[in-house]
């Protein structure tokens, strides 16, 4: 730490310099990380936020809402199975929301209709008004941000290209799927809207597009077994399911991944091209004595103070940015994950000050002498 | 009392391709506490090689090296950087000072090497500066500093560590007249004054005054060379 901070404040430049690299990439690395976890709870967030613990899709549809249908008559018999405590049906079908803003003026927004059970434990709380009620079917319950929209509680707006119209009886928190806003309705009323054409619901009865189970010591297999033609999958699996949901996350992940294997570079190298530059210093001090260990110590903690600093700067930027991001950006910053991106950080800087500790090791203290016969 | 570094018919070879090159020749040399010895010789002559056994740099191919009594010949790396961080003191050439310290820090880096710095420690340095004529420039970093101050905080450092032998390599090579007699002239004094054992590596013949003893060095071997009064 002596020599560490010493020769940082003495260098102070060349230090602040690295500083703000390497606050450059961990501010990217975090507003990535944010823009991806606001993306993949746009696109999942109603999964995400269910009370589920498995999903029952039909066999074959690969974990995709869209790709399955089942008889919501299987949920009596899913609730005989083992390890089951609770079952209730789902389906989901995007639409649009149409609202007059005068004689001329329509607006639309893209919404995912989804169909539950009132009262079941896939229906999201109220944070205002009032939940669904079998004896309402076309009262809805809507994610808050179709307020930012102008809806209000009371409204009633058309589905488009339908004649049915829905009335708003409340707003849910973070209820999103497929990047946009989630629409609660009864059941009942989501099958007369899904399958008002003719022949759609290839003569199953009661369908749905899937079954959420709810117990943790459910067997898959077993469930798979009772009921063929069924494919039980975790709730995790379901959300992956999610129509471009695996592309999506994977091209974020890809790109933290590419910016922690730079960070790594750029930060190995730089501390390696200092330590070489000081390769005389570093055999001064160890001709009077210094051990390797003690020249070590010195360039990991000055590693490990420039990149705390660094870390740390680029978390408040970080807040920063989000305070100034419009509203409707898709920027979730998760604390955890806040948490965990930055100890990657530093443990990836105080790697590469490692790899350069062998330098050090190497230097001869024989070269502070002149020269060697 | 420390008993000074005595060599006894040390030699070191070095392999070069296929030809065996002798960098030292069977060299026994003594010096005494209180005792300043300067060896010269030309360039290439072994000199070098000289002071890195003497200074636990560099492990004799055969021979003994006698440091306060023990034998260093033959200890590891790590056992050797303890010898030079507690038994010995080195002035080297010019700018060997650390850039981002300041003349105390410099001294009490000695300290840090080897554990904590203690009260004990900061007035043991700010005494040897004060010796050494620093007193004012206790706080300015060595770019501030001119040749010969950089050289006698390099003597103040050398003896921060109570050394049982001080070596110095060409301390007066990059100095102008003047300053390279003030400079071994306090050599010299701090010898003196510390009772210290020191062994001065210089081609500078100027300075051999300041010594109580020359050898001369030439392809490895060495010799007394003529006795010269003290100044």
């Amino acid at each position: 730490m002596f020599l560490a901070w010493k020769e940082m404040r003495r260098n102070k430049t060349r230090f602040l310099m690295i500083g703000i690299m390497f606050v450059l990439i961990s501010w990217l690395v975090f507003i990535l990380a944010g823009l991806g976890n606001g993306l993949t709870t746009l696109a999942a967030s109603t999964f995400k936020n269910m009370a589920a613990d498995y999903v029952v899709f039909e066999k074959g549809s690969q974990a995709s809402m869209g790709k399955s249908l089942l008889s919501g008559e299987l949920t009596d018999e899913l609730l005989k199975i083992p390890g089951v405590e609770a079952a209730s049906p789902m389906g989901i079908i995007m639409g649009s929301a149409v609202r007059k803003i005068d004689d001329s003026h329509e607006a639309k927004l893209d919404i995912a209709i989804i169909g539950i059970e009132p009262g079941s434990f896939l229906e999201p709380p109220v944070a205002e008004g009032t939940g669904l009620d079998a004896g309402r079917p076309t009262y809805a319950i809507v994610n808050e941000t179709m307020k930012d929209e102008g809806y209000e509680r009371g409204d009633t707006f058309a589905l488009d290209g339908t004649s049915v119209s829905l009335t708003i009886a409340g707003f849910v928190r973070n209820q999103t799927y497929n990047h946009v806003t989630a629409v609660f309705i009864p059941i009942d009323h989501w099958r007369e809207l899904a399958f008002a054409a003719p022949g759609s619901d290839k003569g199953i009865r009661n369908p749905v597009n899937a079954i959420m189970l709810q117990g943790k010591a459910i067997d898959p297999e077993t469930v798979n077994e009772r009921l063929p033609g069924t494919e039980t999958v975790t709730r995790a699996q379901a959300v992956q399911g999610i129509a471009g949901y695996k592309e999506e996350s994977g091209t974020i992940m890809m790109m933290l991944g590419f910016l922690f294997v730079i960070s790594a570079f750029i930060i190995g190298v730089f501390f390696y091209v200092i330590t070489l530059q000081k390769s005389n210093q570093f055999g001064i001090m160890k001709a009077i004595g210094a051990r390797n260990g003690f020249l070590g110590k010195a360039v990991i903690s000055q590693v490990f103070i420039l990149s705390l600093l660094s870390i740390v700067t680029g978390v408040l930027l970080t807040y920063g940015t989000a305070a100034v991001l419009p509203e409707g950006m898709p920027f979730i910053l998760d604390t955890t994950w806040m948490i965990a991106y930055s100890l990657i950080l530093l443990a990836i800087a105080l790697l590469s000050a490692l790899a350069t500790v062998r330098t050090i090791v190497k230097v001869d203290p024989l070269q502070a002498l002149g020269r060697v016969e | 009392m420390t008993q000074g570094l005595e060599m006894r018919a040390v030699s070191k070879y070095y392999d070069a391709g296929s030809e065996r090159i002798t960098a030292l020749d069977r060299v026994s040399f003594k010096v005494e506490p209180g005792e300043f010895v300067a060896v010269v010789g030309p360039s290439g002559s072994g000199k070098t090689t000289f002071l890195s056994i003497a200074g636990a740099l560099l492990r004799p191919s055969e021979g003994e090296v006698l440091l306060n009594g023990k034998d260093i010949s033959k200890l590891p790396d790590k056992e050797l950087a303890d010898i030079r961080l507690r038994e010995i003191g080195f002035i080297l050439q010019a700018s060997n000072l650390v850039p981002y310290l300041n003349v105390m820090e410099q001294l009490l880096l000695v300290k840090r090497m080897a554990g904590k710095i203690t009260e004990a420690d900061k007035t043991f340095a700010a005494r040897l500066l004060e010796e050494l004529g620093l007193s004012g420039r206790v706080k300015n970093y060595p770019e501030e500093l001119s040749g010969g101050e950089r050289q006698r905080v390099a003597i103040a450092r050398a003896l921060m560590n109570d050394p049982s032998v001080i070596l110095a390599d060409e301390p007066t090579a990059s100095l102008d007249t003047r300053r390279a007699h003030e400079v071994a002239a306090l050599i010299a004094h701090v010898v003196k004054s510390h009772h210290k054992a020191a062994v001065m590596v210089t081609h500078d013949e100027r300075l051999l005054s300041y010594c109580d003893k020359v050898y001369r060095m030439e392809d490895g071997r060495l010799s007394p060379a003529e006795p010269v009064p003290v100044a």
